[in-house]
């Protein structure tokens, strides 16, 4: 198996930008990766795309707008993970010698799309989702259960979305720049007890684009190449009467295998990049992801220890609290903000002296399943 | 007057006394699936026989969707109760102004959950009880 190197990313704007189609916002992503490169569209021997909602021809749609035709390419859908899996994808064709270098792009216009406005719901014929569960109701039953069984308050699940907040306003691809309150979560709007809309990531359209190549080809361009050492997507197990919603098995398994895959552990990871569409998520994220033991997740949020400067920085991009989340983008724009942190190139947010990161993406919700559904995790080193 | 029509036939069963939820249970390992499945998920064994589930339960969590949430008039409590079958269900609540409490005893009862133009949907919701 080959060594894999992103050798390029680029990122749309991420906002509200109903008068740009998601493909477009691809492509801007897509030109910015190829410039970040330092490549030839016409180098690109392979494509995937990523978008969960309305997809039709979009790889093909994006590749067009950015001076890429006639070469293989497939279009992803694996809900929240979209863009992880499409990174997947194309780190295997490079790592298993089927292609030489390749480009990735996810975009979504959440604005614009045929659930706008609407809280993300399960799947079609769902027999929960037709009960009423939408990706925030599931995310409030977790938090009330925290709660209840782990003596999480009020502000444990709005830490998250503070911290992240605050990162955001580091950011110049951030959506939301303005560092928020306690007070400021618990009186916003409510939209599933206990979980107001400031726990929630905002409404947004976005693309982002990577450029994975062999370390033959990525010694041409730089001298300091970021690899793509582990890249796992997994579907959960069927679900058990008795498995806490926060014990996430299908998170817990993809982070044990993307540690074993990569030769690396997780007192090895610099920072991570998460789901955080709910603020709730991140506590037991920490855990499932083995960046502190098993019910140690309250304590050690509470200790700063993912906040930047702390001893494993998570979310330092504004997560999705403050980018936004365009489903089929946000796989692989956590992708792109772990590599410019290992390029140090990360401006005002940088983690200092980061050696490795975690890109992770996990959602999907299906009645008999355990949940989140799906996930992919990608860990780049330098 | 309205038509009722429950929103899936294949999750209800009458009994002498009212509806019950129906699932069923493998006959190999007695593994108990709701809603009900062709193939028992934990040993794969084809072979399922119906089962009535109990009316009663605990409630494991709760929320309350206060935004629009398509057909469902808003607030909207579900939750997830668990069985003594071990079976953890899905279920719109009975709304109460005094909120839900996790641990509480819950009863399950068939009520119109939205209405159409000719028809009462008719689904399941549990009662959770004041401790």
């Amino acid at each position: 198996m080959r060594n894999v190197v992103v050798l390029g990313v680029g990122q749309s704007t991420f906002g509200k930008l109903p008068q740009i189609p998601a493909v477009k916002l691809g492509a801007q992503a897509a030109k910015a990766a190829i410039k970040d490169a330092g490549i030839s569209p016409k180098d690109i021997q392979v494509a995937y795309g990523s978008r969960v909602l309305d997809a039709t021809q979009t790889i093909e749609n994006i590749l067009k707008y950015a001076g890429i035709t006639g070469l293989e390419m497939h279009n992803t859908e694996n809900a929240c993970a979209s863009g992880g899996t499409a990174v997947n994808l194309l780190w295997k064709d490079i790592a298993y010698g089927v292609y030489d270098i390749g480009i990735v792009v996810g975009c979504e216009s959440m604005t614009t799309c045929s659930i706008a406005g609407q809280l993300v719901g399960t799947a079609e014929g769902d027999l929960n989702g037709f009960l009423g569960i939408t990706m925030p109701s599931l995310a409030a039953l977790t938090a009330n259960r925290l709660m209840a069984t782990r003596g999480a308050t009020l502000a444990d699940l709005a830490y998250a979305s503070i911290k992240n907040h605050r990162n955001a306003c580091l950011n110049p691809y951030a959506q939301y720049k303005k560092p928020i309150t306690l007070e400021d979560v618990l009186k916003a709007k409510m939209i599933s007890d206990p979980l107001t809309t400031l726990h929630c990531c905002p409404i947004t359209d976005g693309g982002a684009a990577a450029i994975l190549c062999t370390e033959e080809i990525a010694r041409k361009y730089t001298t300091q190449p970021v690899k793509l050492i582990s890249s796992v997507v997994l579907t959960a197990e069927y679900d058990s009467w008795d498995e806490e919603m926060d014990e996430v098995p299908v998170m817990r398994k993809l982070a044990r295998k993307a540690y074993e895959k990569g030769g690396i552990g997780p007192e090895d990871i610099d920072l991570v990049e998460l789901h955080d569409a709910f603020s709730p998520e991140e506590l037991y994220s920490y855990e499932a992801l083995e960046l502190c033991p098993v019910g140690e997740g309250i304590p050690f949020m509470r200790s700063g220890a993912t906040q930047i400067g702390g001893k494993v920085p998570v979310n330092p991009s504004g997560g999705l609290q403050s980018l936004g989340h365009p489903l089929g983008a946000s796989g692989v724009r956590v992708v792109c903000e772990i590599v410019q942190h290992l390029k140090n190139q990360a401006g005002e947010r940088q983690v200092k002296g980061a050696k490795a990161g975690m890109a992770q993406m996990v959602g999907g919700y299906l009645t008999g399943l355990s949940s989140p559904s799906v996930g992919a995790i990608n860990i780049l080193a330098i | 007057m309205k038509e009722n029509k429950f929103f899936r036939e294949d999750l209800f069963q009458k009994t002498p006394d009212g509806y019950a939820l129906v699932g069923n249970k493998c006959t190999k390992c007695g593994h108990i699936a709701f809603p009900k499945n062709d193939f028992c998920i934990k040993c794969l064994n084809e072979e399922m026989q119906e089962v009535e589930l109990s009316k009663k339960g605990i409630l494991y969590s709760y929320t309350i969707t206060r935004v629009p949430l398509g057909k469902f008039p808003i607030p909207h409590p579900i939750g997830m109760i668990v069985l003594p079958e071990k079976v953890r269900i899905t279920a719109p609540l009975v709304m109460d102004e005094d909120g839900f409490k996790i641990g509480s005893e819950a009863e399950m009862e068939i009520c119109t959950l939205y209405e159409e133009a000719d028809k009462n949907i008719l689904g399941y919701k549990f009662r959770v009880k004041k401790n």
